[in-house]
């Protein structure tokens, strides 16, 4: 597979290249879902940084491992989130591996779940609204880069970065509004 | 039709900041790690003296090896190595 191609691939064709040994579309279902796995790790597990930096290598290896199992390739997402949230669970038994899971579970962590899959549906949208806007969104909300960063990163005077970034969102938005539809908006 | 507005937007966005580089790194090298993983123990299984080498400095094989020793790493090796 070729890295360009990345983000017009669907979820089950990268399965089936992954299956068949490509190691190049593997590369591309590492970066697209690590995000996703972290945040899951992190945010709605609330792991320690040590923590989940381990549930993230784990999540990973047994995704890489048991791929061959996963039933319904089109499936990908949910069972990468299921599978990390195994792990999670896992990792705050710490050994008590009979305590129910709503002992350990986060208050709240199927809204966070639900939030972390629409962020992931709106990440994907980036890839369709061009290079330039997708990376200035990415850098200002995702990596908190101020505008003179951003300006020097990409060779545009700070000035215009706030109104290119505003410009962008719009981009996003109709983009998103044009798509599938998702799952209910966040905080509604 | 899904109608977001430019703070929920935000949000979003913000809600999936980079993994630490080194692990998505890590992540990505799997494929070439389990396939010299199991390229060693194949070759272990086969020779006694890279077995002896294994179970007296495990690290240091694996590092001769080009493989990173990490703990995850070392206990999947010593599981597969007692079923040698």
């Amino acid at each position: 597979m070729d890295r360009r191609d990345s983000t017009s691939i669907g979820d089950a064709q990268l399965v089936t290249a992954c299956r068949g040994g490509d190691e190049e579309a593997w590369n591309v279902l590492v970066e697209r879902f690590s995000r996703y796995v972290y945040a899951i790790c992190a945010q709605g597990f609330r792991l320690s940084a040590a923590d989940a930096e381990d549930a993230f290598q784990d999540v990973f290896a047994k995704v890489y491992v048991q791929l061959d199992r996963l039933r319904d390739p089109d499936a990908l997402r949910p069972w990468i989130a299921q599978l990390t949230r195994r792990v999670c669970l896992d990792r705050l038994r710490t050994g008590d591996r009979e305590l129910p899971v709503e002992d350990v579970e986060p208050d709240g962590f199927d809204d966070q779940l639900e939030t972390l899959d629409q962020a992931l549906a709106v990440r994907e949208a980036l890839s369709g609204i061009g290079e330039m806007c997708g990376e200035m969104l990415d850098r200002f909300f995702a990596r908190d880069e101020s505008y003179r960063t951003i300006g020097e990163a990409l060779d545009l005077p700070p000035g215009t970065i706030a109104s290119r970034i505003s410009r962008c969102l719009d981009k996003l938005k109709s983009a998103l509004e044009d798509s599938a539809p998702l799952t209910r908006p966040v905080g509604r | 039709m899904t109608t977001y507005d430019h703070e929920q937007l935000a949000q979003l966005l913000a809600a999936l900041p980079p993994a630490p580089m080194g692990l998505v790194a890590a992540a990505q090298e799997l494929p070439r790690v389990r396939q010299s993983l199991d390229d060693l123990l194949v070759r272990a299984k086969e020779d006694a003296e890279l077995r002896r080498l294994l179970v007296a400095d495990l690290e240091s094989a694996l590092a001769e090896s080009g493989i990173r020793p990490t703990p995850r790493i070392l206990d999947e090796v010593r599981t597969r190595m007692r079923r040698l």
